[in-house]
């Protein structure tokens, strides 16, 4: 009887028992999605981005589909940090899997507040900070600019005892740079990437579509430059790596671990087939058990032709 | 309320009726089951990247016996036209059912105002509030009379339907508020439901602020998932900041909740 492969990695000493889960924002672990699978399967679970107060998100229309992917700009609603402690934290803790928890700030303060609100919650076991959402006061993403990324990720890493994920945006000359950066701030891990700045018109409106006049691209559309993202930063950096863009089962999410990454995040795919983060964990290990991998840490960065 | 299954289904008819609509039954044993009046599906009939996104459509009527519910669909773009050619017997994916059902059925007399695929909306409920035997009048308009929909439906379960067509070529030669208004005059109706049209919409919610009616609004929106992930299909909310998402909140809404867009 073959063995069962071994499925579980390691991000930043937390281990998760696979290495398949969400993108931040785009699945929700609650009643509605009961009868698809258990979120308890998942490699670990996060939470939609959070801010220390709460937010509206911006007017709509806040999507539009394009060839092979959406434009958002969701704008990031939230009703703040305490309402996510209270009512969604603890359903995320109790699922099993390791929490993330993904935060964002306005200001440097905010950034370092709520990085010691999640800490002395007890509940999360890596924090990811989503630098990438251009909310800054200048307009420009906290990753989009080298010195900023430095100071914000090596404020937080000084106040808190979590491990820190940099969710780095790939709007940048070379998101390599930005990972070396990240890490030189003492980030133990990366998530790469998140959306590309796009927009839509209107051909009868004469209007862009969305709301926000810009979105983030996201879906199959950017896959082969998310995969060349995360194979240039594993060139560059030591720390682990978590893949996403355009994940829409194993395939694509294979391509993510052979390229460097450690784990993969399923976004807007969620939409399209809520079972696609079940069929991703399933369809890695039948590729290391048709391709005689006794474990998926085997994998991860082969394409490499450094030995 | 069921939680929402997602499943392969069967297509099992498609009829076009008027031209440009489908009406396309499908199978899909629980989600027939457990479907109530004003809950939605995302449908995908392809397996491609353009387009990529589910399409959200009301159930127009759902049969837990025989394991089938229906849908209206008006070709707009690609993927409804993707839709309406089909075959008998093709795989559809279906999320459902999606959205809060309508509960509240205490009204003395119940208004349907419905325009376009607008008309799809209301079926439902007016089969469940015949089935409770609460009087439902149907308000049914449309440019013209050969682009009347889900006309034969919402006959055998309305009390009365009211035709308004924009050139007069059936019924009633002008606005469908107009008979909307008289309804009220005469103390038929104490409660609208609307869709399909921005003008019924705002005329409802006037009304409802007005306290001549409970008015409420059944909304579209631009939706990724149709059950809450992604935060796409906002709705301004009235008289508080923030915003509703249609497929979690609605997608009925009481009218003086929301923004009507003009
Ligand atoms: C809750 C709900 C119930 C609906 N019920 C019905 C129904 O019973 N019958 C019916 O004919 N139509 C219904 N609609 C509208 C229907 O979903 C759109 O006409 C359809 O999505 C258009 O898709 P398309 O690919 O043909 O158009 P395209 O223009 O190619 O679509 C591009 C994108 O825009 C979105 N979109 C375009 N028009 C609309 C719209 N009016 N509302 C929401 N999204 C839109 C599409 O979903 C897609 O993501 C409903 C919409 C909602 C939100
Ligand atoms: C609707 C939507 C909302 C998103 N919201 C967030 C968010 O709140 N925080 C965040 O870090 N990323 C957010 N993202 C980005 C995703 O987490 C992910 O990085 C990106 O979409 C690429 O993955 P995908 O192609 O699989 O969707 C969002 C993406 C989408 C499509
Ligand atoms: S359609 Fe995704 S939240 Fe409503």
């Amino acid at each position: 009887m073959r063995v069962s492969p071994d499925l579980s990695v390691e991000i930043a000493g937390v281990p998760f028992p696979n290495p398949v889960m969400p993108a931040s924002g785009a699945y929700e672990v609650d009643e509605i999605h009961d009868n698809f699978f258990s979120p308890s399967e998942l490699g670990a679970v996060i939470n939609k981005t959070i801010f220390l107060h709460p937010r509206p998100g911006n007017p709509p229309p806040r999507i539009w589909e394009t060839p092979c992917g959406m434009l958002n700009a969701i704008g990031i609603p939230c009703d703040g940090a305490e309402a996510f402690i209270w009512d969604k934290l603890p359903n995320l803790r109790k699922l099993g899997p390791p929490v993330v928890v993904s935060i964002a700030g306005e200001t440097m303060e905010e950034w370092i507040e709520l990085s010691e609100l999640i800490e002395s919650t007890g509940m999360a076991d890596l924090l990811e900070l989503n630098l990438s959402c251009p909310n800054l006061s200048d307009g420009i993403p906290w990753s989009t600019e080298e010195k900023t990324l430095e100071r914000v990720v090596s404020a937080v890493v000084s106040r808190v005892k979590l491990p820190v994920i940099a969710k780095l945006s790939p709007v940048v000359t070379d998101i390599a740079d930005m990972a070396r950066t990240a890490e030189g701030a003492g980030a133990s891990a990366l998530s790469m990437i998140n959306t590309y700045k796009g927009m839509a018109i209107d051909i009868k409106r004469k209007r862009p579509v969305l709301g926000n006049v810009t979105g983030g691209l996201s879906g199959p559309a950017i896959r082969p430059l998310a995969v060349w993202a995360v194979y240039s930063a594993y060139e560059t950096v030591k720390i682990p790596i978590i893949g996403m863009g355009g994940i829409d089962g194993p395939t694509a999410a294979i391509e993510f671990l052979l390229a460097g990454a450690s784990a993969v995040a399923v976004g807007m795919y969620n939409f399209i087939d809520p079972f696609t983060m079940k069929k991703t964990i399933e369809g890695i290990r039948t590729y290391l058990l048709e391709e005689g991998y006794s474990s998926v840490r085997e994998i991860i960065g082969m394409a490499h032709t450094r030995a | 309320m069921a939680a929402p299954v997602y499943r392969k289904a069967t297509l099992v008819s498609r009829k076009e009726n008027p031209k440009g609509y489908f009406h396309l039954v499908i199978r899909e044993e629980q989600i027939a089951q457990t479907a109530g009046p004003g809950q939605f599906v995302m449908v995908r009939g392809w397996h491609t990247g353009d387009p990529i996104l589910p399409r959200p459509f009301d159930i127009v009527l759902a049969d837990p016996l025989k394991g089938v519910f229906r849908l209206c669909i008006k070709v707009e773009g690609k993927g409804t036209r993707l839709l309406s050619t089909l075959k008998k017997g093709s795989s559809l994916y279906v999320t459902g059912p999606l959205g809060k059902s309508i509960t509240e059925f205490d009204s003395s007399g119940t208004a349907l105002l419905v325009r376009g695929a607008g008309a799809a909306a209301v079926v439902f409920l007016a089969e469940t509030l015949t089935k409770l035997k609460k009087p439902v009048f149907t308000i049914l308009s449309a440019s013209t009379k050969s682009r009347l929909v889900c006309r034969a439906l919402l006959e055998e379960f309305s009390n009365d339907v009211f035709i308004a067509t924009d050139d007069g070529t059936e019924g009633y030669h002008g606005n469908g508020t107009d008979i909307l208004d008289q309804l009220i005059t005469e103390g038929k109706v104490d409660t609208v439901y609307t869709c399909g049209s921005h003008r019924f919409a705002r005329h409802v919610k006037a009304l409802d602020l007005a306290g001549k009616v409970k008015g409420y609004l059944f909304l579209e929106g631009y939706m990724g998932c149709g059950m809450g992930d992604c935060h796409g299909c906002a709705v301004k909310k009235d008289g508080e900041d923030g915003y509703f998402l249609v497929c979690m909140d609605g997608p009925v809404f009481r009218s003086r909740t929301v923004v009507v867009d003009s």
